[in-house]
């Protein structure tokens, strides 16, 4: 099945979608995992950053303490104390958040305790600083020292915070780094490989594309011929179907729905609808060619008949061929074909043939009749009168006498009918035997056949040239030649020797495609001239007429069958002869006959 | 009867025939016994019968009633005591196929029946003097048909 195109580029286009669907892939997944450490490390900024300002509020509270206990001592003015009350409450969130913030990390939460210690360290502090600049208990000394010992308190805890800052700050500078190096993908290494990837699928485009072209090329071509197929189907009377052996499916053509009588795709097709239109008298011997076709893999013609859904006979001719396509499956393929018209021309050619045959038969036992029954009686007449002896003449009567003369002519001219009848109708109906035969010696024969009436007259007969040697009837020709010399000898001019030549030479059929069989290329063209009393050229078609004659039966005898004899051989022969002639010069006939 | 004369058997159904070949071998002046049947089923019932003595000559007329002389001619030739008398076609026909069947089956000679009384005698003069012998061996296509010199 050559006529399917190879669509080879899907195998190679498969390979670059596949290509380009990896590559995309792996970059997306590249970025899944960037946008996946971007999220980390904000939570981390944001982490670092909480720590960051949980601590300074922490730092702000005590501050705020500070200075509210200082704005106290100076003014004792119980206002100042407020912030100072509210401090450790605030202080005491701040931790809780920091504690739960830094609950994975081990060391801030070590820090974040010493932390503690230091604050509460300060706010005892507080106390005692209250409590000695208290006006009740003032103490100066250890006022002094108490106020020292909060600032170096002070600056230990500004000094912790800052540490623990530090750290989150490390931290964070180190898992941003982690994560820069675990993906080191460039962002024109990214680029290249997108490109790729685009540029991938731009040839899987293009090719697809082109392909698309292709098939919609092909897919017109086929519309067209399965139209084609179609409309030959419907106007040669036949039609296809496909049996695929291995789905078992079998598929009608329209035309074979038509075939049988039906709209097209009228009913589904299955094996039982093969020979379900089929005559009753077939269906065995269809059957058994169908199962043929399977062990022989093609079928021979099989002729049957079916019978329409309108109850109409057709004949049909069905062949058909085990074939596989190109997918390796197996498919029969048949073509049936209505043969109703050619079948009744055949039936009816067979009874012309067989009423040709009784007319041929009828035609023969003609003969029979003619050659004995017909013969019989006559020739007992002649016997007859051959018997009635000069004795017996002597006593009859003068008219008696002429009567005997003239019944003896008369039965001597019908033998003479009779046998150029018999002659006609034999060149005819006998069997044609084609013998390669050398034309001289046919003419050698003709001679010493007619040598008694050639020295009567003291003819004389000249060869101009050879004849050929032909594949030729060798008696009919002979017949031929006898009828043709022996015409010119019984029509010579009274008191002239009569002189015949006889001439030949090959010539092409293309110069005379009037009256020669142009199928066949070479004649040899053979010619008798004669110096007789010729006839009047308007005749030269008539002649070779049966029983046509030109002359009075008293001055010259004959039947008028001799050369409708000739034309009858030379016909026989797939040649052809023309006579011609001027009256009192000669007349000439030429035959053709095929080389 | 005479004892040395050539015995002749003439198989024809018309009755003038019979009669123009008796007349002719009483001219001839040859010494023959002549004796005739006048169909082909008369023909094979007398030479079946071993009462009677073999023709030297048969004269076979074809187109008889009851059994051609085609028929009798195949019958004659299969049969051992009668095949190797000489039989001389005499008929009317001078068809080709009929010239060609006789030949083939055994005949030995074929006479066209003539039509005239004295070319008669004259072929059966030659017919009962020929050498059959001598004629047999050399016998062809074409010396089979009798043609008069």
């Amino acid at each position: 099945m050559k006529w399917i195109p190879n669509f080879n580029s899907s195998n190679s286009l498969r390979v670059i979608f596949v290509i380009a669907v990896f590559i995309l892939l792996f970059l997306s997944s590249i970025a899944y995992k960037h946008n996946q450490d971007l999220n980390e490390s904000s939570k981390l900024v944001m982490h670092t950053y909480e720590i960051n300002i949980q601590l300074e509020r922490l730092m702000s509270a005590i501050k705020d303490a500070e200075t509210g206990q200082r704005g106290y001592i100076i003014t004792r003015n119980a206002r100042f104390l407020t912030p100072y009350i509210y401090s450790r409450d605030k202080v005491n969130t701040s931790f809780i958040t920091l504690k739960k913030l830094t609950a994975d990390n081990p060391r801030q939460q070590d820090n974040l305790q010493k932390l503690f210690k230091l604050i509460t360290q300060r706010f005892v502090s507080f106390e005692n600083c209250l409590k000695y600049s208290n006006p009740k208990t003032y103490d100066k000394r250890k006022l002094d020292n108490h106020m020292f010992g909060g600032r170096i308190l002070m600056e230990n805890i500004r000094f912790k915070v800052d540490e623990m800052n530090d750290i989150e700050k490390d931290f964070l500078k180190k898992r941003l780094k982690i994560y820069d190096s675990e993906i080191s993908l460039s962002p024109l290494f990214s680029i290249s490989l997108f490109l790729v990837a685009l540029s991938f699928i731009l040839l899987g485009y293009r090719q697809i594309s082109r392909d698309f072209e292709r098939l919609k090329i092909f897919n017109k071509k086929l519309l067209i011929s399965s139209g084609l197929i179609s409309e030959s189907e419907n106007i040669g009377k036949f039609s296809t179907w496909q049996w695929d052996l291995d789905s078992d499916k079998i598929d009608f053509s329209d035309n074979q729905f038509r075939l049988l009588g039906l709209e097209p795709r009228s009913f589904a097709p299955n094996k039982a609808t093969l020979i379900k239109y089929v005559h009753p008298e077939d269906k065995e011997s269809v059957a058994k060619a169908i199962d043929g076709i399977l062990e022989k893999k093609h079928l021979p013609f099989v002729y049957y008949k079916i019978v329409r859904p309108d109850f109409e006979v057709r004949y049909f001719k069905t062949t058909g061929k085990l074939v596989t396509d190109q997918q390796g499956s197996k498919i029969l393929l048949g073509i049936n074909f209505d043969i109703t018209d050619e079948h009744l021309l055949n039936i009816e050619l067979q009874e012309r043939n067989k009423e040709l045959e009784k007319s041929n038969k009828e035609l023969a036992s003609f003969n029979h009749v003619a050659s004995h029954d017909l013969q019989e009686p006559l020739r007992k007449i002649q016997t007859f009168i051959s018997r009635v002896s000069s004795a017996d003449k002597e006593v009859m009567s003068e008219s008696g006498k002429n009567y005997i003369t003239k019944i003896e002519s008369s039965a001597k001219r019908m033998r003479v009918l009779i046998d150029d009848l018999l002659l006609f109708s034999r060149t005819n109906t006998t069997k044609k035997e084609f013998i390669k035969t050398n034309l001289n010696e046919l003419l050698d024969n003709t001679e010493s056949e007619l040598a008694e009436i050639i020295e009567e007259k003291k003819a004389v007969i000249q060869r101009i040239g050879k004849l050929p040697k032909l594949s030729v009837i060798p008696y009919q020709i002979e017949q031929l030649f006898i009828n043709l010399i022996g015409n010119s000898l019984k029509y010579s001019e009274p008191n002239v020797e009569p002189q015949i030549s006889i001439s030949s030479e090959k010539v092409n059929s293309a110069d005379y495609p009037e009256i020669l069989e142009q199928s066949i290329k070479k004649f040899h063209k053979i010619t008798f001239t004669d110096n007789g009393m010729g006839f009047d050229p308007q005749f030269k078609e008539t002649i070779f007429i049966l029983f046509q004659r030109l002359h009075s039966k008293t001055d010259y005898p004959g039947t008028g069958i001799g050369l409708a004899i000739c034309k009858k051989i030379v016909e026989n022969h797939k040649g052809h002869i023309v006579a011609d002639s001027t009256l009192g010069k000669g007349s000439i006939f030429t035959v053709f006959l095929p080389d | 009867m005479q004892k040395n004369a050539l015995h002749i058997l003439l198989a024809d159904d018309d009755e003038d025939d019979r009669l123009f070949f008796k007349d002719a071998f009483e001219e001839i002046k040859i010494q023959t016994n002549v004796s005739f049947v006048h169909d082909g089923m008369q023909l094979m019932d007398h030479l079946m019968n071993t009462d009677n003595k073999l023709p030297d000559i048969l004269f076979l007329d074809l187109n008889m009633p009851k059994k051609t002389g085609k028929e009798c001619l195949i019958e004659i030739k299969k049969t051992d005591h009668l095949k190797d008398i000489i039989i001389a076609i005499y008929s009317t026909s001078s068809s080709e196929e009929d010239i060609e069947d006789t030949f083939i089956q055994g005949a030995n000679i074929y006479i066209k029946k003539p039509s005239d009384f004295n070319t008669l005698k004259k072929i059966i003069n030659e017919v009962v003097t020929v050498n059959w012998h001598y004629h047999t061996s050399g016998l062809n296509r074409d010396n089979f048909l009798l043609r008069l010199k």
